[in-house]
């Protein structure tokens, strides 16, 4: 017995005693191909998965390196029947090839020539493989690229995509490093991107994916196709471009909904490629509008479905995903890892944190008691209606008023679900509201304003979720959300983990009403931050709206 | 002279004797009455089957030599063996022959002084009549063939005129036995038929041709007469492991198994497995289990036929269980038979994990079953379930016996790949190893999935375990065999294999680190305290080295129902954590707590109730409604336990006038009715006895003649001979089996007519004088004179035969 830091669980969860002298060392050996699941205080979860196993192989680790990792650091013995299964995963990846072949094009090869008769047998494979050639290798009409990558990972068999991309239409690129540096995980996250051809990155928000995207376009010096979830985020981007490139504005075009620009570098939003009329895509030539030799998808948890479609057909270029966590709510993960690439970085919250790049934040749930009034209506509610309730609770509004004051010089953001509830809290905290319907121009207005501290305080709904950059934000009062969603609730902790100017703690509170099903959702909230490692504290509602303590 | 097996038995010094009932235990089972009734047990073919099965390939292979050199009288001299057998270069050495020889006498299988020795002629009959796969001698073929073997000069320019084709014929037949078939011998222009008509080969049949002696031995004039001998067992290539990591990857993997086994029984006791018609848990049950426990099927099956063979699941009916109340309302459905976790179960789960362990690999060791079978289809195409009676394998535990033995003697860490262990066996057991290739080659991954090897080699404690649970039982230290069964979960006498695992086994811990996303992870195997506190306030998330559970509202909640108080639960975590209780944790007990009993749930009867709350006190006060069992729920509300007609009649009694209501509260008005008693139905018919059955002739005409059958037969059976009639009823006639045997195949030879007792297909002993015509693979097959039908009879179900006076 090694007493090492690691506990192998039979259910392929990896147990990483944090407190343990080995853990660094032995967290560094994991990381490549275990996902980190959970990591709060002493014990951090990691789990091993095929996909990550074979995330682990396309960057170049084989499965003695695992094998020994597990048994380096694990502090019983390991299931003899688990290793064995490792090895077995992991040797999957890459039997079958895709490569370039100089008289056939694409060609499918098999390493092993069953595995080969096995996959074209397969009826998911009908009609993408051509003639064969010979034992092992059959061609591949270039056009189902893709979608055979997809169909081999269901099968179990994921193919090395080793077929090479083309240049696309080269455009001087250069980052502007006067009076800034690549951060080295940032650097170190655009190398191993580009050894690998294509593939995902995968940041934590306001650690700077912009930057990895931009050195990444200066590694290709290519014309780019950046796709973000919308246009704020778009204008975001640009902006980051101008600062940081030698990109100048004219060089980048916007293709939104509003403006429908294609420039060397191009910014189209999600929404706008995935417009229907009559049923057909409409935008679909963007992707041929230019010789993309780079194409950027920034929050890829986010593509929507048929973005996966059209990448199926851009297999020949790279391809660059960013995102700040490759769990997706519809579980497409198999996707993200067939079409836009492997992961290439990845680097827990933690250790960024304390690398001092996000400030560190504490998390509040403030529990307020409702009325015996809002009690009873809420008891006789439908089932439907009671969490609108709870959430929009009238009792909350001081509690939120206390935290704002409590801040006062602070930038505040209160973010909730429900307009109705927003509007009041807007009225009773005399904030403006940013929502849905707010046109980009006043958006921008009020950002501005917040950014430069003419305001401190901030209404947001829903739309707060996503890319948009408040840096100055320290405090976030969330009063109601979308029934616990993780990914929520990682968008909305982004908000106030970005880089701030002074090393001030970063505070997020979340009102929540007692005894109601908004205090179990909050428990999800709660789970996910613990596993995320965040300190969790529950307080009363008394204890803020009571008279604040000197010492605070 | 010549010398018989009883002869020489009785020459026999004692302790030759004792190593031969050592060798060969069936001879004195039951005790022989004296030494010829031994001899003739040490002859007979099953007793020889027995002791030849288990000789090594070299000792068979001097077993043949022994007999290649008998002297037409039937004589051998250990010097004409050595010449067979060391002399030639691909032999054996001289001291291993001699050793083989020696081996073979000990076992008398071979008899006699050195220079005169028997082969028990019962070891013909077994290996067959070609000795070294060498043919007959040239004389007892064809005459042909026997000049041409009398002149080896002749012989030898004959073989060398063979055109290739036939030469490469003959040296198929020399290597590979001496029989061989062939389309059409007679061709002469085939290259079987040329050597037909040269007399090389003889054809004793239309497609089967036999390879003479002599000219098999000038075949082999290069290895030796008796071919390549094999005195050595072939050797293990693969690198053996280090016995430490067999032993690590081993006790891991004895972890999973006993912690699957609980999850697999803990899921079927959950939701039990109904019994399948035809016996066993089909094989969607076992899927759902599998999925449950979130195992692989072939895993389930194997853990359940094992915890079936430890005797920790059994059938039982439905009703036999706890809802004993529920099962009383359906009877249909709640009759049917269930496999369900026995007693055994909670003694086995309550047990440490090492005594866990032995239990269920000493079972899976001496287990009939091969669960490798469970989910093929059987002949008829159904799929096979687990615990069902095809799995039944009865050689299942000596050929596991017989390859872990293999591994065992190869030492510790050796670990050869499934090939080499099947070669190996092989060598050890030639005439058993390819009935067993299968089992063998499922019980490398039954033996893994177990933890009995660990990558691939026996490990320490499977080792310990294989010599306790295969050691020769020791009579002695339970005289009346008490120990035996009398606790089902454990195999009696694995002590030594438990405390080699034991050492093996992580330390057990007390202490727990819980965090603040309110989980608890207990770093190593729970102590059985903490195990048992854990399993009623958490739920199990992850398990195997060490075990992960999570606080939920309901753990909690069943924690406060099962008496704990929120006090109790802060001071248990408090206690058992290694680090600060967190927060989130704290406020979860006590919110959980403040709900708790928010709602109180009682049993009433009837209820009372008014506005007036005087009235109601009034009648609670009321001396005469005591027995009612009346009590205050609320100021307008009282309950009682007594019915509501009996609370209606004694308020009315009393004085009151209550009324009683429906669901809706409306009042329910009710008139007395006078009771009545249950309805009886009129008188039936009633039929005359005597009056004539209403039945047509033709079923009258069968009657008769149904009855005059049984006449004849009754006539008949006057005839049959005592020792037929009397059988199986216990009486001095009574005849052995082996006897009636013997008379049958006489009868046989002689086609003479025999009395036969039988028992029928309803368990009736009849006779019937039948003419025997053949016996053979169990059966009798005989004509019936008197109807001049051909019956076939069981050969088990017969009970005496008798000659016909």
């Amino acid at each position: 017995m090694s007493g090492g830091p690691l506990i192998v669980q039979s259910d392929r969860t990896l147990l990483l005693e944090v407190d343990h002298p080995d853990a660094d060392e032995c967290r560094t050996a994991i990381a490549p191909f275990a996902e980190l699941e959970r990591s709060p205080e002493h014990v951090h979860t990691y789990r091993l998965t095929p996909l990550g196993l074979w995330n682990a192989r396309a960057a170049g680790h084989d499965a003695e390196q695992v094998v020994d990792a597990l048994l380096r650091f694990s502090r019983y013995p390991v299931p003899h029947a688990l290793l064995v299964d490792v090895a077995e995963t992991m040797d999957r990846y890459g039997r079958l090839q895709l490569l370039h072949d100089p008289a056939h094009g694409l060609v499918l090869r098999g390493l092993d020539p069953a595995v080969l008769v096995e996959v074209t047998r397969s009826k998911r494979l009908a009609g993408m493989l051509g003639a064969r050639i010979d034992d092992d290798t059959v061609t591949v009409h270039p056009s189902e690229r893709g979608r055979l990558k997809q169909a081999l990972l269901k099968l179990g068999w994921p193919a090395d995509d080793l077929a090479g991309y083309v240049d696309g239409e080269a455009h001087p690129i250069a980052l502007d490093t006067a009076d800034w540096q690549l951060r080295p995980y940032q650097e170190q996250a655009t190398e191993q991107f580009w050894a690998g051809g294509s593939g995902v990155v995968v940041l934590p928000c306001g650690a700077g994916k912009t930057l990895v995207g931009a050195a990444a376009m200066a590694r290709a010096s290519a014309t780019t196709l950046i796709l973000v979830t919308n246009t704020v985020a778009g204008r975001q981007w640009k902006r980051e471009l101008v600062a940081r490139t030698s990109l100048t504005a004219d060089e980048i075009g916007e293709y939104s909904g509003e403006r429908k620009e294609i420039r060397p570098v191009t910014i189209a939003t999600y929404q706008v490629l995935t417009t229907r009329r009559n049923g057909a895509f409409t935008h679909l030539d963007l992707f041929g509008a230019r010789d993309w030799g780079l194409v950027i998808y920034d929050e890829v948890h986010l593509l929507p479905a048929p973005i996966f479609r059209f990448t199926a057909d851009l297999q020949a270029r790279r391809r660059l995903g960013l995102t700040a966590t490759l769990v997706r709510e519809d579980g497409r993960e198999g996707d993200v890892f067939s079409l836009i690439g492997p992961k290439r970085y990845d680097a827990p919250w933690r250790d960024i944190e304390a690398q001092g790049w996000i400030a560190p934040a504490d998390c509040t749930e403030v529990r307020v008691t409702l009325t015996d009034a809002e009690r009873m209506s809420y008891a006789t509610a439908e089932a439907e209606d009671r969490y609108r309730l709870a959430a929009t609770a009238r009792t909350k509004l001081p509690v939120v008023k206390a935290l704002v004051d409590r801040h006062a010089d602070d930038q505040v953001l209160v973010i909730g679900g429900y307009l109705d509830q927003l509007h009041e809290l807007g009225e009773y905290l005399d904030a403006p509201v940013v929502q849905g319907t707010t046109t980009n121009k006043r958006r921008e207005k009020l950002f501005e304003e917040f950014r430069r501290g003419e305001l401190s305080t901030l209404v947001l709904s829903r739309v707060g979720n996503f890319s948009i950059d408040l840096p100055e934000a320290g405090v976030m009062v969330q009063v109601s959300g979308t029934f616990g969603s993780r990914q929520e609730e990682a968008q909305r902790l982004g908000r106030v983990l970005r880089p701030k100017g002074d090393q001030r703690q970063a505070h997020f509170y979340t009102v929540v009403a007692r005894d109601t099903v908004d205090t179990d959702y909050a428990a999800h909230r709660q789970r996910f931050l613990a596993e995320q490692g965040y300190a969790y504290s529950i307080v009363d509602a008394d204890d803020i709206l009571g008279p604040r303590l000197p010492t605070d | 002279m010549n010398l018989t097996l009883t002869d020489a038995l009785r020459d026999l010094p004692d302790d030759g004797l004792v190593t031969l009932f050592r060798l060969r235990p069936d001879l004195i089972v039951p005790v022989p009455a004296d030494l010829s009734a031994l001899a003739a047990r040490a002859q007979s073919r099953i007793s020889v089957t027995r002791a030849v099965d288990r000789l090594d390939r070299f000792h068979l292979e001097i077993l043949d030599a022994v007999r290649l050199a008998e002297e037409p009288d039937g004589i051998a001299a250990t010097d004409e063996v050595l010449a067979l057998a060391a002399a030639p270069a691909e032999g054996a050495s001289a001291a291993q022959v001699r050793a083989a020889i020696h081996h073979l006498r000990a076992r008398a299988l071979v008899f006699g002084p050195e220079d005169a020795m028997h082969v028990v002629p019962t070891v013909a009959e077994v290996l067959g009549p070609y000795p070294a796969g060498l043919g007959r001698p040239g004389a007892d073929l064809a005459p042909s063939t026997a000049e041409l073997v009398a002149d080896p000069a002749r012989l030898r320019r004959t073989v060398l005129s063979a055109p290739p084709a036939a030469r490469a014929a003959l040296e198929r037949l020399a290597t590979d036995g001496p029989v061989g078939t062939c389309a059409d011998p007679d061709d002469h222009d085939s290259p079987v038929g040329w050597l037909v008509s040269r007399g090389l080969v003889v054809a004793i049949s239309l497609t089967t041709v036999e390879l003479p002696r002599e000219v098999g031995l000038l075949l082999r004039r290069d290895t030796g007469p008796l071919g390549t001998l094999h005195p050595d067992p072939p050797p293990v290539a693969t690198p053996p492991v280090d016995p430490d990591q067999a032993d690590a990857a081993g006790t891991a993997q004895a972890m999973e198994a006993v912690r699957q086994t609980e999850a697999l029984l803990e899921a079927l006791a959950s939701e039990p497995a109904p019994v399948l018609r035809t016996g066993g848990v089909g094989v969607r049950d076992l899927r759902r289990l599998a999925r449950t426990t979130g195992l692989d099927e072939p895993v389930a099956a194997l853990l359940l036929e094992t915890a079936h063979a430890a005797g920790l699941v059994a059938e039982a009916d439905a009703d036999a269980g706890g809802d004993q109340g529920r099962a009383g309302g359906r009877h249909g459905s709640g009759a049917a038979p269930q496999t369900r976790p026995t007693g055994s179960y909670d003694a086995w789960r309550s047990a440490p994990l090492a005594e866990r362990w032995c239990a269920l690999a000493g079972a899976w060791l001496v287990m009939t079953r091969a669960p490798a079978l469970v989910g093929q289809r059987n002949g008829g195409g159904r799929l096979i379930g687990a615990l069902a009676d095809q799995v039944e394998q009865t050689g299942a535990p000596a050929a596991r016996r017989a390859a872990l033995r293999a591994l065992a003697d190869l030492g510790p860490g050796a670990a050869p790949s499934t090939e080499e262990l099947l070669g190996l066996l092989a060598w050890r057991t030639p005439r058993r190893a390819d009935a067993r290739r299968e089992t063998t080659r499922h019980l490398r991954t039954e033996a893994a999935q177990l933890g009995v090897t660990g990558r691939g080699a026996l490990t320490s404690y499977g080792a310990a375990l294989l010599a306790e649970v295969t050691a020769p039982p020791e009579p002695d230290r339970d005289p009346l065999g008490v120990r035996n069964g009398a606790d089902a979960g454990a195999v009696a006498g694995t002590a030594k294999a438990a405390s080699v695992l034991e050492r093996l086994l992580p330390e057990p811990v007390d202490q727990v680190l819980v965090q603040a996303d309110l989980t608890v992870v207990v770093p190593g195997p729970p102590e059985p305290t903490l195990a048992a506190e854990l399993e009623l306030v958490t739920e199990p998330e992850s398990a195997g080295g060490a075990s992960v559970h999570r606080v939920t509202r309901d753990s909690v909640r069943r924690a406060l129902d099962a008496g704990y108080a929120a006090e109790d639960l802060h001071a248990l975590f408090a206690r058992r954590a290694r680090t600060a209780v967190p927060q989130a944790l704290s406020y979860l007990i006590d919110d959980v707590a403040r709900s708790h009993g928010g709602l109180r749930v009682g049993s009433a009867h009837a209820y009372l109730r008014s506005d007036d709350q005087a009235l109601v006190t009034q009648v609670l006060a009321d001396r005469r409604m005591a027995p009612l069992g009346l009590r205050r729920l609320a100021p307008t509300v009282l309950a009682s336990s007594a019915s509501t007609t009996r609370l209606l009649g004694a308020l009315r009694e009393a004085g009151y006038a209550p009324v009683p209501e429906d669901t809706s509260g409306a009042a329910v008005l009710v008139r007395p009715r006078g009771r009545r008693a249950p309805s009886r139905s009129a008188a039936g018919v009633v039929t005359d006895p005597f009056a004539a059955p209403r039945m047509s002739t033709p079923r009258l005409l069968g009657i008769v003649e149904d009855i005059r059958h049984g006449d004849a037969a009754a006539r008949a059976a006057r005839r049959v001979p005592a020792a037929v009639r009397h059988n199986g009823r216990g009486d001095g006639a009574s005849q052995t089996h082996t006897e009636a045997m013997a008379v049958l195949q006489q009868a046989v030879r002689d086609r003479a007519l025999v009395w036969v007792g039988y028992v029928d297909a309803h368990g009736a002993t009849t006779s019937r004088l039948l003419r025997p015509v053949s016996i053979g693979a169990g059966y009798l097959r005989a004509e019936d004179e008197r109807t001049d039908t051909l019956h076939t009879f069981a050969l088990h179900r017969i009970t005496a035969a008798t000659r016909d006076a």
